[in-house]
């Protein structure tokens, strides 16, 4: 028998050693701004902190039962459920139907394109100050449209009262992220090849089963992606809601990582929300996980 | 002493076994042609020789230097690859160039080893061109170029002709056959295409799932394979394989008989199930004594290709001249000339039952098919 | 008949974008109407004159230029520590093989959904503790928690679009694998380097709620806080001084629009989704 190395070659170990240090940087950065953060929002949720001393005492589970017990928690979530399920149709729907128009032949296409892709790209600071603008009741550009075409003959308190205040909400999420489903689908349907929809044609398909017999089923598998990034970002989107209506009227808006923030810097009560901050984490979890485990079953 | 010198190398990716044992020993100045369908670890060898991937276990030597820790600009080796591997953002002038500018040559003697490259692959009106702007066959010589320049010990070429269409991979191919003889550098060429190993090299490794099937003459490959893998891939159409039984001199299948010289084969060979190979060139359409009938006839031009049934419903191959006059459904009684018969075991690894011979078979010319001489 | 279905589906398309433009279009409308007709029952739809006092006050009355200066700082601040260990960092995870590679992998992919109201209250104690609350440096650190991950996701895809070969075929050539990397692939790769600094620099630009913990006075503040502060800080909402703030805040992202369009598309299709 002749001489066999046991060991990986000398090279190889230089290359493993190479690539270790080089994203040995990012791990570093990583551990320190969020590792520690989470494990230490998790330690954090067995104390009772008050925000302006920051002096707090061990409580052990306690922050844990109030969850469980009072009301607060889920509420919150019921909002947030109804926010996430609202605004992501309408990104779906509004966004799958914009990328199927933009993908024919429009005169100045591009420039449709990018005015679609605006909303996404602009600060929430911004969007919200021209919608609360646009919904102003007095001055606001959506009454006077609305009267103007006879739909409303009285202006209409978006913001300050119940349902108008979750309806503005959910509109302007739609408006402000749709562009992004619109994007994902385009370059998807850019990849379906014609030959498809010609054998269509020939089997005598009409558009609308053209649509739902190619299009949809090639969508699906980035549909499936889109509509799980969506719910996630939706759901613990803070910006938007907090700057429209700060939660209000009440708490009718206040979805989840708005009561995070209430509770820690209004009501002065760090542990409390770090618990409340966990709770939402193991939620999300538990819904990605359902997600993830439907779509591979039906793939 | 061996230019290049695989020792016992083993490749694994996890679980799946890339390479048994491979033994391979390539000799300064050949052409050395790593033969066989995808997934039988050719392209891995070729890696592993320019240290692009590592042995799980083995040695590797060129130059007879063990080369395993040596990184692959030090091996002084050259690689063609099958996609070319061009440098889109540099000019081809700069591409040629550019692992002389890594060894440390000075601006000038670059310049003057690109213009040599340039002109022995007519590459001088293009290299200030970028990779994009090229034809298919343009892209290839530059990488060459590039590989000439760097006059490496050994060539390493990974299906360089694959991207090519026919015509033109049959004019690179002379043209490849032509720079080895004139620089008469080891080459170790990487091919799934049996007609360009055939022509193009010196010998020929035949690969088969990770493990060597055959390492021999071109000659030898066709008329001496190793096994039932080796006779059924290399030729075209392939050899036409039988399975059916040795009793006595005679291969039994399906109620029909062939002689055979048992001569020809080894001693201990016993009676039973044995698997018969025979190019379609040595079928003789008359004369014979095995039953057959004309099932197909395609006709290429110079030759006609006819698929046989006997009985059985068992297929083969046989080629006849141009002009015989054949008619699909015809019955004939075809023999198998019997110094072209080869026998394999009919399981394992199908290894080879005749006795090596080393005088070349003399092929038939097709002026003699009809009308036997045995 | 052709035609008119075309011109049909034309004004059916247009339409809806402009629906979606609107708010922006009514957005620089504001702006530019004078104090008097801005509370005008019913609002007019073009402005009757045009002005740009509300501009002028917005940079000479108001500490606008100041949260301006404050966000390009954080935001290319960001930007380039955030590129730079990406890019890195993206050569690493696709490109060398070491155990751990893709547990790591997965991890960035996993802190790319972490809600950032999970970390503020830590990250608080963490920077008041360091004696870095209420600087720029804090608000840097605090946006790599969704910058870094977002960059590595974006830089791993444009890495793998680049040819492994064109690596290998530098390494024959006699380049260390740094060599290379310099050599070939970071050329190769710079227009996706584009597109995650275009991309990390907006959301660095927009990012709102970090801001609002951290920091608590106008030298640090960025432009996301500080106009929301003129915002509460006045008695009556300013509205024409606000929609001055936003277009304003929007200039770089018009900026990219206009000129590096290309950019953001091809980081949409790399990183956005996959699949």
């Amino acid at each position: 028998m002749s001489s066999t190395v046991i060991a990986a070659p000398l090279l190889e170990r230089r290359y493993a050693r190479l690539g270790a240090l080089l994203i040995a940087p990012t791990i570093v950065v990583f551990s320190l701004v969020i590792v520690y953060p989470l494990l230490a929002a998790i330690y954090l949720s067995v104390f009772s902190i008050y925000t302006p001393t920051l002096e707090g005492e061990f409580v052990g589970i306690d922050n844990y039962i109030q969850l469980f017990t009072e009301p607060a928690f889920w509420q919150s979530l019921w909002t947030t459920l109804i926010w996430t399920v609202g605004t992501l149709s309408l990104q779906i729907v509004f966004g799958v139907g914009l990328a199927l128009l933009l993908h024919q032949n429009l005169w100045f296409r591009s420039l449709a394109r990018s005015l679609v892709l605006f909303p996404y790209f602009v600060s929430t600071v911004v969007a919200v100050l021209v919608w609360r603008w646009l919904f102003n009741d007095l001055y606001g550009a959506v009454n006077h449209g609305l009267m103007q075409l006879g739909i409303t003959d009285m202006p209409v308190d978006w913001l300050g009262s119940m349902p108008n205040a979750m309806i503005g909400v959910i509109l302007v999420g739609a408006w402000k992220y749709f562009p992004f489903v619109v994007i994902a689908v385009l370059a998807r349907l850019q990849t379906i090849p014609d030959h498809l929809y010609e054998a269509a044609k020939i089997d005598g398909a009409g558009p609308i089963s053209r649509f739902w017999d190619v299009t949809l089923p090639q969508l699906r598998s980035v549909l499936v992606v889109i509509i799980l990034l969506r719910a996630i970002w939706d759901f613990k989107e803070f910006d938007l809601i907090f700057l429209l209506t700060g939660g209000g009227p009440v708490t009718s808006t206040q979805t989840l990582p708005l009561l995070v923030y209430q509770e820690a810097f209004a009501l002065n009560n760090m542990g409390q929300a770090a618990a409340y901050s966990v709770g939402m984490m193991l939620v999300m979890l538990v819904f990605m996980l359902i997600y993830i485990r439907r779509t591979r079953r039906e793939s | 002493m061996a230019e290049v010198e695989l020792k016992d190398v083993r490749k694994e990716f996890g679980a799946f076994v890339a390479l048994e044992r491979l033994n391979i020993s390539i000799n300064a100045g050949e052409f050395v042609a790593l033969l066989g369908p995808s997934g039988c670890g050719k392209s891995t060898t070729l890696r592993m020789l320019a240290g692009l991937e590592f042995p799980t276990s083995g040695e590797i030597s060129i130059g007879g230097r063990v080369v395993n820790d040596v990184a692959p600009g030090k091996r002084d080796i050259a690689m063609v690859f099958q996609s070319y591997a061009l440098y889109p953002h540099m000019t081809v002038g700069e591409n040629i160039a550019y692992p002389l500018k890594k060894r440390g040559v000075p601006k000038a003697d670059r310049a003057a080893a690109v213009a040599k490259a340039a002109a022995l692959l007519q590459l001088d009106p293009l290299l200030d061109r970028k990779p994009k702007q090229l034809s298919g066959g343009q892209q290839q010589r530059v990488a060459l170029g590039r590989a000439l320049v760097r006059e490496p010990k050994v060539f390493l070429l990974d299906e360089p002709l694959s991207n090519l269409d026919a015509k033109l991979r049959s004019y690179m191919r002379a043209e490849l056959i032509e720079l080895h003889r004139r620089i008469g550098k080891t080459m170790v060429y990487v091919t799934h295409d049996q007609l360009e190993a055939m022509t193009m090299a010196d010998r020929i490794a035949v690969m088969h799932d990770g493990l060597l099937q055959q390492f021999d003459t071109p000659d030898a490959v066709y008329n001496r394979p190793a096994n039932r893998f080796v006779a059924g891939f290399i030729g075209t159409p392939s050899m036409n394989q039988l399975e059916g039984e040795i009793a006595g001199d005679r291969f039994m299948i399906a109620g029909q008989s062939v002689p055979i010289n048992r001569r020809l084969f080894k001693a201990d060979m016993a009676d039973g199930p044995v698997a018969l190979g025979i190019r379609p060139e040595y079928i003789t359409l008359s004369g014979g004594n095995v039953d057959a009938s004309i099932r197909l006839i395609e006709n290429t031009g110079h030759e006609q290709i006819v698929t046989l049934e006997i009985p059985g419903g068992h297929r083969l191959l046989a080629r006849a001249p141009a002009g015989q006059p054949l008619s699909i459904g015809e019955a004939l009684k075809i023999g198998f000339a019997p110094e072209a018969i080869h026998l394999f075991e009919i399981d394992g690894r199908g290894t080879r039952l005749n006795l090596d011979d080393p005088t070349p078979v003399v092929p038939l010319t097709p002026s003699k098919v009809a009308g036997d001489d045995h | 008949m052709p035609f008119l279905r075309k011109l049909a589906f034309n004004l059916f398309t247009w339409s809806l974008v402009l629906l979606i433009a609107f708010p922006l279009f009514w957005m620089i409308v504001t702006s530019l109407k004078p104090q008097t007709e801005l509370f005008r029952i019913p609002p007019t739809w073009l402005p009757e004159t045009v002005t740009f006092e509300h501009y002028a006050r917005l940079l000479f009355d108001t500490p606008f230029l100041l949260y301006f200066r404050n966000s390009v700082v954080l935001a290319t601040t960001t930007t380039i520590f955030v590129v730079l260990l990406g890019t890195v960092g993206a050569y690493s995870l696709v490109r060398f093989k070491y155990r751990g590679r893709d547990t790591l992998a997965m991890l960035v992919l996993f802190t790319y959904l972490l809600p950032s109201v999970v970390l503020i209250i830590p990250l608080y104690l963490m920077m008041v503790e360091l004696g870095l609350s209420n600087t720029l440096t804090s608000l840097v650190l605090a946006h790599t928690t969704f910058a870094l991950p977002y960059a590595l996701w974006l830089l791993r895809s444009f890495m793998e679009g680049v040819p492994e070969d064109l690596e290998s075929a530098a390494l024959v050539d006699g380049a260390t694998r740094l060599g290379a990397f310099k050599d070939v692939i970071l050329p190769q790769l710079l227009p996706g380097i584009i597109s995650t600094a275009l991309f990390t620099f907006i959301l660095s630009w927009n990012e709102y709620l970090y801001a609002l913990v951290l920091v608590n006075s106008d030298s640090a503040r960025p432009l996301t806080t500080g106009v929301m502060t003129m915002l509460i800080s006045a008695f009556n909402i300013e509205w024409s001084l606000l929609m001055a703030a936003s277009v304003m805040m929007s200039l770089p992202l018009i900026i990219v629009f206009a000129f590096l369009q290309s950019y953001l598309t091809r980081g949409f299709g790399a990183g956005g989704v996959k699949g």
